[in-house]
C-alpha cells in the first residue's frame, strides 16, 4: 500500500470500497494495529494516535475467524463487556436486533458463516471504543439480514458511534455509507460523498452517477 | 456500566475455560491415572519383592530407601506425560487464539503481552497440578501399606516435576507463537526435547564439555531431583530458560510488530538469559534433601573431607563409557564435589569406551594430588578413594555416631491400588468431561 490518505469525522459511517485484492483487510490491520506498517502515521484530532490511545480510540472487527469455538455466544458477549468494559446497557438491544437469542446457549463453533458474523458484528457493537473498523460486515448474511444489520448499523452510528466499513458490495454500500474510500491496488483513488466523488468523475468525462459507475470510473 | 470483575480475571476465566474445552488435555488427565498407577504398582511389587515378599532374602530391604524404590519410579510417568502429552495441552492453550482469530479481537486491549502469557501459563500449571492428582493417590496408597513418607525427599521429586512441566510449558510455549501452525510448533517442541535426548547420549559418549551442558537437560535435573538432590545451578537454568520461552512467547504474539523487532529484541533476550544461566553455572551450591544421604558422604567423611588443606586435583584415567568411570562418578565424584567444589578432575583416555585401551600402560589408573602430594589407586568405591584421599592428606576422620540409614524395607501388596488408577480415575475423568462438555 501506498500513498493511502483520508479522514474519517466523528459520527458517520465511512465505506472502504474497493476490488478483491486492494488492500482494505491489509489497510484495516494496519489502522487497528494488527499489520506493522512501514510507515505512516494515524492521527486524532491533529495528534499522532500512540498504540494504547489507539485501543482507547478504535475497534477492529475482522472478517472470518471464529474466535473461542468452543464458548458459548452468551460467554463472549459477556466476556467482550468485562474484558474490552464494553456497553452491557446495549447487551439485549444488540442481541434482539441481531436475532441472537436463540443462539446464547451455542458454542461459537458450531454457528454457520451468517451466524458467526452476527455474533462477531454484536461483539463489535458491544465493545465502547468511539470508532468500529468492521471488515465485511455483511459477508455471509442474507438479502434480509443485511437490510436489518445496516439498519442496526445506522442506529448505532446516530448514538453518536463512528463506524468505518469494507464492504465488497457496493449497493450495500451505497445504502449504508455517508462518504466513501475508494481503493485500489493499495492506493486510494478517491474519497468523499457520492455526490461528490460522481462530480469528480464527471469533470474527468464519465457520465458516472450512481456508486457503482463511480468505482468503476476511479479504478 | 463497568464490569465489577478486571479484565486480567476475566482473561484468567478465559484462558480456564479454553484449558477445560482442550481435548488434549482430558486425554493428559486420563492417561495419567494408568501411566502413574501402573508405575507405582509396579514399584510396590519390585519394593516388596526385595523386601523379603515370595521368599526372597530378607534383609536386603535394609538399604532400601522409598524415595529410589517407589517415588522415583512413580514421578517418571509424569516425566513421560511432561514431555509427551503436556507440549500438546500448552500449544493448545497458546496457539488456539491465533488459530481462531481471536488473538486479533484481545489484542485490541491495552494488556500487555507478557500479563497474557504470564495468564497462560499459569492456568497450564494449574492444569498440570490437576493432572498430577494420581501422585498424590499414590502417596495416600503408600502411606496406607504402612509405608514411610520422608517429607523433604518426597517433596523434592514433586518439586522437580513442577519445574519440569514449567520448562516444557516454557518452550511449548515460545515454539507455539513463533511458529504459524500448532503441528510445526509440536514438531519443534518434539525435536528440542529429542535434542536434550541426542546431547545427554553425546555426553555419555564423549565427556568433557558436553556433560556438564547435559548436567542442564531435564532428563538430568529430573533424574537429580529424584534422588533428592537440588542443584541451585540446574534450578537457575531451568527457570531462567521456563522465563524465556514465556519471553518469547509474549514477543511473538504481539501481531502489530515488525518481524525485524521482534527478532532483535528475541536475540537480546535470549542472550540476557544465557547471561543468567552462565552466571548460575558458577554456584555449586547444592542440598540434598534424601533421607539416605544419597548424594553425599556420611558427615564425619565430609567434615575431614573439609579440613583437607590445600588443592585437590584427581586424574582420571578411564574413558567416559568405561562402567568404572560411570561408578566414581556417580558415587564418589558427585558427592566429593559437593563437599569440596574446588576439586579439580581431568579425565584422560583415547577412546570413549575404553576396550582397547585395557592394555595400555596406565589405563584404569586414578591418580589424587593434593599440593603437590600423589597418589595412585585403581579402585572407584568410595570407601577406597576416601582411605586414599585421608593417607595422603594425614587427616582422619571422626568415628560415625551411628546415624546410618537402615532403609524402610515393607513387604506389602499394592492393595487397591489397580481399582484407582485403572478405574476410579478413569471413571471420573470421564464423567467430569462429560458433566463439563455438556454443560456448554
Amino acid at each position: 500500500m501506498a500513498d493511502v490518505a483520508f479522514s474519517i469525522r466523528p459520527g458517520e459511517i465511512l465505506g472502504l470500497i474497493g476490488p478483491n485484492g486492494a488492500g482494505k483487510t491489509t489497510l484495516f490491520e494496519c489502522l487497528a494495529g494488527v499489520l506493522p506498517p512501514t510507515s505512516g502515521i494515524i492521527c486524532l484530532d491533529g495528534q499522532p494516535l500512540t498504540v494504547r490511545s489507539r485501543t482507547r480510540t478504535l475497534f477492529y472487527l475482522p472478517d472470518a475467524i471464529a474466535p473461542w469455538p468452543a464458548q458459548t455466544v452468551r460467554w463472549a458477549l459477556d466476556f467482550t463487556i468485562g474484558f474490552f468494559d464494553g456497553r452491557r446497557d446495549l447487551l439485549g438491544r444488540v442481541v434482539d436486533g441481531l436475532e441472537l437469542g436463540p443462539l446464547l446457549d451455542s458454542p461459537i463453533g458450531t454457528l454457520s458463516k451468517g451466524q458467526r458474523k452476527r455474533v462477531l458484528l454484536a461483539i463489535g457493537l458491544l465493545t465502547s471504543q468511539p470508532m468500529l473498523m468492521a471488515d465485511e460486515p455483511f459477508d455471509g448474511l442474507d438479502l434480509r439480514q443485511t437490510r436489518e444489520v445496516a439498519a442496526i448499523l445506522q442506529t448505532h452510528a446516530r448514538s453518536g458511534r463512528t463506524l468505518f466499513l469494507s464492504i465488497h458490495q457496493i449497493a450495500d454500500a451505497a445504502r449504508l455509507c455517508d462518504r466513501f474510500v475508494l481503493l485500489s491496488a493499495g492506493k486510494v483513488c478517491g474519497a468523499g460523498t457520492l455526490d461528490g466523488l460522481a462530480g469528480l468523475a464527471r469533470s474527468k468525462g464519465s457520465s458516472a452517477s450512481n456508486l457503482e459507475e463511480v468505482f468503476l470510473a476511479f479504478t | 456500566m463497568r464490569s465489577r470483575k478486571g479484565p486480567w480475571l476475566w482473561l484468567l476465566e478465559k484462558e480456564w475455560r479454553e484449558l477445560l474445552a482442550s481435548r488434549a488435555w482430558w486425554v493428559l488427565l486420563f492417561v495419567m491415572g494408568p501411566l502413574v498407577g501402573f508405575a507405582f504398582i509396579s514399584a510396590v511389587r519390585s519394593y516388596a519383592e526385595a523386601s523379603g515378599l515370595g521368599g526372597t532374602a530378607a534383609g536386603v530391604g535394609e538399604a532400601f530407601s522409598p524415595l529410589v524404590g517407589i517415588w522415583a519410579p512413580t514421578f517418571s510417568a509424569c516425566e513421560l506425560a511432561a514431555v509427551f502429552l503436556l507440549p500438546f495441552v500448552a500449544i493448545r492453550v497458546v496457539a488456539g487464539d491465533r488459530q481462531s482469530g481471536a488473538l486479533k479481537l484481545e489484542l485490541q486491549h491495552a494488556m500487555p503481552a507478557a500479563a497474557r502469557i504470564a495468564t497462560k501459563g499459569l492456568i497450564l500449571l494449574a492444569g498440570w497440578l490437576i493432572a498430577s492428582v494420581p501422585v498424590i493417590a499414590a502417596i495416600i496408597l503408600w502411606r496406607s501399606y504402612g509405608g514411610i513418607i520422608y517429607v523433604p525427599e518426597l517433596a523434592t521429586v514433586g518439586i522437580g516435576h513442577v519445574i519440569n512441566a514449567g520448562l516444557t510449558i516454557g518452550i511449548a510455549a515460545a515454539t507455539a507463537s513463533i511458529t504459524e501452525h500448532p503441528a510445526t510448533a509440536a514438531i519443534v517442541t518434539l525435536t528440542a526435547t529429542v535434542g536434550t535426548w541426542i546431547l545427554n547420549f553425546i555426553a555419555a559418549v564423549q565427556g568433557g564439555i558436553w556433560e556438564r551442558l547435559a548436567s542442564y537437560t531435564p532428563t538430568t535435573m529430573v533424574s537429580d531431583f529424584q534422588h533428592g538432590l537440588i542443584r541451585l545451578d540446574a534450578v537457575i537454568a531451568a527457570v531462567t530458560l521456563t522465563a524465556l520461552g514465556l519471553a518469547l512467547a509474549a514477543l511473538w504474539t504481539r501481531l502489530g510488530v515488525p518481524v525485524r523487532r521482534r527478532l532483535a529484541e528475541s536475540i537480546a533476550i535470549t542472550a540476557l538469559a544465557l547471561l543468567v544461566i552462565t552466571a548460575g553455572t558458577a554456584t555449586t551450591k547444592s542440598w540434598d534433601t534424601s533421607e539416605s544421604r544419597l548424594n553425599s558422604f556420611s558427615t564425619s567423611d565430609e567434615n575431614a573431607l573439609r579440613s583437607i588443606p590445600g588443592s585437590l586435583t584427581i586424574e582420571v584415567h578411564l574413558a567416559p563409557e568405561d562402567p568404572r568411570r560411570v561408578d566414581l562418578d556417580r558415587r564418589v565424584i558427585a558427592k566429593l564435589r559437593r563437599v569440596r567444589p574446588d576439586v579439580n578432575v581431568r579425565y584422560q583416555s583415547a577412546t570413549s569406551i575404553g576396550l582397547f585401551e585395557q592394555t595400555s600402560a596406565g589405563y584404569g589408573e586414578i591418580w589424587y594430588d593434593i599440593d603437590g602430594k600423589k597418589a595412585m589407586s585403581r579402585a572407584v568405591t568410595a570407601e577406597s578413594v576416601l582411605e586414599t584421599l585421608y593417607s595422603l592428606a594425614g587427616v582422619s576422620p571422626e568415628a560415625d555416631n551411628g546415624d546410618i540409614f537402615r532403609g524402610h524395607p515393607l513387604m506389602a501388596r499394592p492393595a487397591k491400588a489397580a481399582m484407582v488408577f485403572y478405574v476410579l480415575w478413569p471413571a471420573l475423568v470421564l464423567s467430569a468431561a462429560i458433566a463439563i462438555q455438556g454443560k456448554r
